[in-house]
C-alpha cells in the first residue's frame, strides 16, 4: 500500500514566515490540466494506494472541482482502498460549510486547518487571512458535517504568545472538536518578509528556552486532553494519528503529484520542478537510495515518531548497531527501549531527537 | 689578495620584525645572485609557514659575489632565527661568522631581542654592525636610535648606515661597509678539516644534508668524514654552495660556507653544532660550544579521529627529520587515546610544529594545555622528572618538586614599570634589577618560573603595555615549589587529559576560571553534567552544564526528508570533531581554551 501526496500551489497571499512553493497567481485550469497528465503517465500506476493527502499551498482556494477530478484520475489509475484516509488542507477563512460538505461528499475523510493560533493581533502579524472565531467554526462546520478526523496546526515560537496562551489555544481546539495537532517551531527562512524582520530585530522572537518551555508546556496540556504524542510534533487521539504521514515516517513508498512534490519508490527518490516552468517541462530531480541512506532514514524517521525501527532491518542494511558505543550508554539511561526487535525512543526525549539520532547513526 | 682575504662570512641579527629577511631580500637583489624574476619576497623564509608568518624558523645561508674596487668577493649571509625559542641555533650560525649585522628599527629603537641578539654575536667575538632600518617611515628617528644603540649596546653607531630595506634605500653602503668592516676568515686550507655544523635538514633523495662552515682543511667528495660527538662515520656524496639554491661544488675550502651530503640517514645523527673533521686524520680538538639542546616546552598531542594515530606518527617523524630539537614519545590518555607526548623549545615552536602537522599532513589534532617538566624528589629519595600531569606521584610520595625557572629581562617605557612588575609578582616573580638605559627605556629584571611565562605571560605582558614592551629569557635552572595537580571531572569522570600543575596559591582561582570556561565551551548535552574542579579528593570548584531542552521542531514530510537526513550527516559529521569523556562529549579546542582563560575578562 503505498500513500500519494497532491501538491497545489495556491494560496490567497502569501504569509510572513512561507517558504514553501505556494503562488498567489497562476493559472488553475492548466495547472490541474498537467496534474492529470502526471497522474496518467505516472510509471507506479496501479499500484495499491490507501492514503491520500492535498496539501498545499492551501488547497481550499482552489476550484472544489478541480479536487474531485484530481481525485477521480487517482481512483482511475490507481487501486484506491476503500478505507483510505483521504486529506484535504483547508484554511479556516476559505472552509465554508458547503464546501466541507463538498468535499465529505467526494469521499474525503480528514480536514487539516491551518490555524496556527487562536490569536487575531497575532493571524494579523502572521498574514494570515482568518480570525480565531473563523477558525473555531470551521472546525465545527467540519465536525457537522460529519468528519471525524479534524486535525489543526499550531505554531510554537510566536512573538507575543505566552506558554499559557498557547495552551489554552490547544485547549480551546481540542473543545471545538480536533483530534490532531501539529506543531511546529516557527522558523525563520531566508528569503521571507519574516527573515528581514529579525534582521532588522533579532529580540523580536521567543529565546530558545521559551520556546522549548511553551513546547514542554503544550505536550502536557495534550496529554492531559488525551492526546498522544505519537511524532515529534503531532498528537492524535489514538486511532486519529496521520496514516499519510506515518508512510513517510515509517519508510515506505509515497508519490507525490505537483510542483515540488517528492517521491519516494524503492531505491529513488524524485522530486518536481519547484516552479510552474519547470514543473510543466517535466523537470526533475532524483536521488538514489543506497543502503547507507536507507540505513540512516530508517534510524531518523522511526526515532521521530512512535513506530521506531527494526533492528534486524538495519543489520540487514549491513549496519551493526549493537556495536555502537552509544547505543548502549543510551539504552541504559532509558533515552531509547527495545521492545520486541524494535527500538524505540522514550517520549520524554522527543525533543532533543536529532541529539539521539547523531548519536546512533553509523 | 690571497683567498681569504676576499671571503666575508656574516649574520644580520635583529629584534622581530626589525627586517631582517627584507635586507637579505635586497643584499641578494642587489649583487645579481637571483635574477630578479625568481624574486619571491623573503627568498630565506623558504617554509610556507615562514613566509606567512613573517618569520625565520629555519636557518638559510646563501653566498653572493659583490664587486668593490676591482675585486671580487665571496659574502657569505646566514641568516639567523629571531625568536628566543631558537637562541641555541642563532648562536650556533653565530660561531660560523666573523661579522655580524645588526638592524634596529628606526622607529622603534632597541628592544630585548636586539640585545640578547647583539650579546649573542659579542659573546662569539663578532664584529658588530649596525644598519638603521625603515627610515621610510615618518616615524623614524635614526639620531636618536643610533645613541641609543651606542648607550645601551654599547657598539659605536654613529656612522650606521640609515637604509630601507623595503624600498631598497642606501643597500649599497651596507655591502660597501660588509667588505670594509668584517674581517676575513682565519684558517689554514692545508690543516686538518674541521667544520662546523650550524643546521641541517633533510632531504628526501641525499638524506640528512649539513649546513657547515670550514674553519680549516678542505672536503670534498669521496672523503671519509666523522661527527665528532657522535662518532658517526660516512662517506661524502656532495659539497655545495647556497646561491640560495644548492649548488654543487668540487670541494669546500677553509672559510667556506655551504652544505655538505652524505647518504646520512638519521637526521639525530648530525647535531647542530657538532664538528666533522676528516675519519682518517681528524683534527685534534672540536670547536667549542656543543650543546645538546632540551626542551622545555611539552604537551599532548593527539589526533581528533583516534584511527589516525599512525598517520600523527608518521608525521611527526617527517618533522623530527628536519628539526632535530623536535622530541618526542608515545602517550595514553584515558579521555584522548594514544598520542604522542611531545617536546619543544618553547611554545612558538610548540605552534609552527602543530600548525605543521595540521597544514603539511592534514590531521586534525588535539592538543592539551603546554606545560614544564618538573624534578619530582620523592620520599624515597628517587627523583623523577614529570612531564605529564597526569604522572604526578600522589602527595604522600612527594618529599618536594623543583620547577624550571628563567631570568627574564623585560624592555619597557619607564610608564609601565609599574605594570609590568604588577605582571611579573602576579607570576611568582622574583624581582632582581631595574636599569635606567636612557630616558624612555628601562629594563627589568625577574626570575620567573617558566610554567607562568607559557602560561598567558606574553599577551597579558604586551595588552599591559599597550605593546611597547619586549621580553627575552633564558633557562635559569631549578627552584623549589609549592606544587599540586589540578583535575578536572565531568560528570564525575576524571579526566585525564585536563589535568595540570599549579602552585598551591593558583590552584582555586585558576581550577574555578577553568570549570567557567569548560561551562562555555562544552554545549549542552542530553542530561545535566557537572564541571568539578580537585585537588586530590577535595572539589575546589563547581559548574553545571545544564541538560539540553530542545532540538529546533521542524517538519519532516516526503520533501524534507534528504535535507533532514543531510542535515543530520553535517551534525554527526562535526560530532567528530568531540571527544567522548565518559558520556560526556567535549568539543576538541576545550582542551587547549584552558590555557586561554584570561580572554574573557
Amino acid at each position: 500500500m503505498i500513500g500519494i501526496y497532491v501538491h497545489v500551489p495556491f494560496c490567497e497571499s502569501k504569509c510572513i514566515y512561507c517558504d514553501f512553493a505556494s503562488f498567489v497567481c497562476g493559472e488553475q485550469k492548466i495547472y490541474f490540466d498537467c496534474l492529470r497528465q502526471e497522474i496518467e503517465k505516472c510509471e507506479q500506476k496501479g499500484q495499491k494506494v490507501d492514503t491520500i493527502y492535498f496539501g498545499g499551498g492551501t488547497p481550499s482556494v482552489v476550484c472544489e472541482k478541480y479536487i474531485a477530478d484530481t481525485l477521480g484520475y487517482i481512483r482511475k489509475n490507481f487501486d484506491v482502498s476503500k478505507n483510505s484516509e483521504i486529506t484535504i488542507e483547508c484554511n479556516p477563512n476559505s472552509a465554508s460549510l458547503e464546501k466541507l460538505k463538498f468535499y465529505r461528499s467526494i469521499g474525503i475523510t480528514r480536514v487539516s486547518f491551518g490555524v496556527q493560533s487562536l490569536n487575531d493581533k497575532v493571524l494579523k502579524f502572521l498574514g494570515r487571512k482568518h480570525n480565531k472565531k473563523e477558525a473555531i467554526s470551521a472546525i465545527q462546520y467540519a465536525k457537522k458535517v460529519g468528519f471525524e478526523n479534524i486535525s489543526a496546526d499550531l505554531i510554537v515560537g510566536l512573538p507575543n504568545v505566552s506558554s499559557s496562551m498557547l495552551c489554552s489555544h490547544a485547549k480551546k481546539l481540542v473543545d471545538a472538536g480536533v483530534t490532531h495537532i501539529s506543531s511546529y517551531m516557527l522558523q525563520v527562512e531566508e528569503g521571507t518578509p519574516l527573515f528581514k524582520m529579525c534582521t532588522e530585530n533579532p529580540q523580536l522572537l521567543p529565546s530558545e528556552e521559551e520556546c522549548a518551555e511553551s513546547f514542554s508546556k503544550l505536550v502536557k496540556t495534550l496529554q492531559q486532553c488525551g492526546f498522544v504524542q505519537y511524532e515529534v510534533s503531532n498528537f492524535a487521539r489514538e486511532g486519529n494519528e496521520s496514516k499519510h504521514n506515518l508512510k513517510y515516517w515509517s519508510g515506505e513508498n509515497y508519490l507525490g503529484f505537483g510542483l515540488s512534490a517528492t517521491s519516494t519508490f524503492d531505491n529513488k527518490r524524485w522530486t518536481n520542478g519547484k516552479t510552474f516552468k519547470s514543473y510543466y517541462n517535466g523537470e526533475r530531480e532524483v536521488e538514489l537510495l543506497g543502503n547507507r541512506e536507507k540505513i540512516e532514514e530508517k534510524i531518523m524517521l522511526g526515532l521521530r515518531c512512535y513506530l521506531g525501527f527494526k533492528l534486524e532491518e538495519i543489520e540487514k542494511l549491513g549496519y551493526k548497531l549493537t556495536s555502537n558505543k552509544n547505543f548502549q550508554t543510551l539504552l541504559e539511561k532509558g533515552v531509547i527501549y527495545e521492545s520486541e526487535g524494535k527500538i524505540h525512543i522514550n517520549p520524554k526525549f522527543y525533543s532533543v531527537n536529532n541529539q539521539i539520532i547523531t548519536k546512533l547513526l553509523p | 689578495m690571497n683567498r681569504l682575504e676576499k671571503i666575508r662570512n656574516f649574520c644580520i641579527v635583529a629584534h622581530i620584525d626589525h627586517g631582517k629577511s627584507t635586507l637579505a631580500d635586497r643584499l641578494i637583489e642587489l649583487t645579481g645572485s637571483l635574477a630578479k624574476r625568481d624574486m619571491q619576497d623573503q627568498l630565506l623564509d623558504s617554509m610556507e609557514l615562514e613566509r606567512e608568518r613573517g618569520i625565520t624558523i629555519k636557518l638559510t645561508p646563501t653566498r653572493m659575489l659583490y664587486e668593490f674596487e676591482g675585486e671580487t668577493y665571496t659574502l657569505n649571509l646566514i641568516d639567523t632565527p629571531g625568536h628566543v625559542d631558537f637562541t641555541y641555533e642563532v648562536s650556533r650560525s653565530l660561531t660560523a661568522c666573523e661579522g655580524a649585522i645588526l638592524i634596529v628599527d628606526a622607529s622603534q629603537g632597541v628592544e630585548a631581542q636586539t640585545l640578547a641578539n647583539a650579546y649573542l654575536a659579542i659573546d662569539n667575538n663578532l664584529e658588530i654592525l649596525p644598519v638603521i632600518n625603515k627610515i621610510d617611515l615618518p616615524s623614524a628617528r635614526p639620531d636618536e636610535v643610533k645613541a641609543e644603540i651606542e648607550d645601551i649596546v654599547g657598539v659605536p653607531a654613529m656612522h650606521a648606515p640609515c637604509i630601507s630595506a623595503k624600498d631598497g634605500t642606501n643597500i649599497d653602503q651596507v655591502l660597501e661597509m660588509i667588505v670594509k668592516e668584517f674581517p676575513s676568515p682565519k684558517g689554514d686550507e692545508n690543516g686538518k678539516l674541521k667544520c662546523l655544523i650550524f643546521d641541517s635538514y633533510y632531504d628526501n633523495f641525499k638524506g640528512a644534508i649539513c649546513l657547515i662552515r670550514v674553519f680549516d682543511g678542505k672536503v670534498k667528495v669521496g672523503d671519509k668524514i666523522k661527527m665528532m660527538q657522535t662518532g658517526k662515520v660516512f662517506d661524502v656524496t656532495e659539497v655545495g654552495i647556497f646561491t640560495p639554491t644548492a649548488k654543487p661544488t668540487e670541494y669546500l675550502l677553509a672559510g667556506d660556507v655551504g652544505y655538505l651530503a652524505g647518504s646520512i640517514k638519521t637526521i639525530s645523527d648530525v647535531a647542530v653544532g657538532d664538528t666533522i673533521t676528516h675519519a682518517d686524520a681528524p683534527t685534534d680538538c672540536a670547536l667549542s660550544g656543543y650543546k645538546k639542546v632540551q626542551p622545555v616546552v611539552f604537551c599532548g598531542i593527539f589526533t581528533v579521529d583516534g584511527a589516525k594515530y599512525n598517520d600523527l606518527k608518521d608525521a611527526l617523524e617527517k618533522l623530527k627529520l628536519n628539526d632535530a630539537s623536535l622530541e618526542y614519545q608515545p602517550e595514553v590518555s584515558d579521555a584522548l587515546g594514544f598520542g604522542f607526548r611531545c617536546g619543544f623549545l618553547g611554545l612558538l615552536h610548540l605552534e609552527i610544529i602543530t600548525e605543521r602537522i595540521e597544514r603539511e599532513f592534514n590531521l586534525d589534532i588535539i592538543t592539551t594545555a603546554p606545560g614544564v617538566f618538573y624534578n619530582v624528589h620523592k620520599t624515597n629519595g628517587e627523583m623523577v622528572v614529570i612531564s605529564n600531569p597526569s604522572n604526578l606521584p600522589s602527595p604522600v610520595e612527594i618529599e618536594y618538586i623543583e620547577e624550571p625557572v628563567v631570568k627574564a629581562s623585560l624592555f619597557t617605557p619607564p610608564e609601565y614599570v609599574g605594570a609590568i612588575m604588577e605582571l611579573c609578582q602576579d607570576k611568582r616573580g622574583i624581582y632582581k634589577d631595574l636599569t635606567y638605559l636612557d630616558k624612555t627605556r628601562v629594563r627589568v629584571d625577574y626570575i620567573l618560573p617558566l610554567g607562568e611565562i607559557i602560561y598567558d605571560f606574553f599577551d597579558s605582558l604586551k595588552s599591559r603595555t599597550k605593546g611597547y614592551a619586549s621580553f627575552d629569557y633564558e633557562m635559569a635552572g631549578f627552584e623549589k615549589s609549592e606544587l599540586v595537580r589540578v583535575d578536572i571531572l565531568l560528570n564525575g569522570d576524571k579526566c585525564d587529559a585536563l589535568s595540570l600543575i599549579v602552585h598551591k596559591d593558583k590552584a582555586y582561582s585558576r581550577g574555578r576560571a577553568i570549570a567557567e570556561k569548560l561551562k562555555k565551551i562544552i554545549p549542552r548535552q542530553l542530561f545535566e553534567v557537572p564541571i568539578q574542579a580537585a585537588i586530590g579528593n577535595k572539589i575546589i570548584a563547581r559548574e553545571t552544564i545544564s541538560a539540553m531542552r530542545k532540538d529546533v521542531l521542524a517538519k519532516c514530510y516526503g520533501g524534507d526528508i534528504s535535507r533532514k537526513r543531510k542535515l543530520l550527516e553535517k551534525q554527526k559529521e562535526g560530532k567528530k570533531k568531540m571527544r567522548q569523556i565518559g558520556s560526556v562529549e567535549i568539543p576538541s579546542e576545550a582542551f587547549m581554551s584552558i590555557l586561554k582563560l584570561d580572554d574573557d575578562k
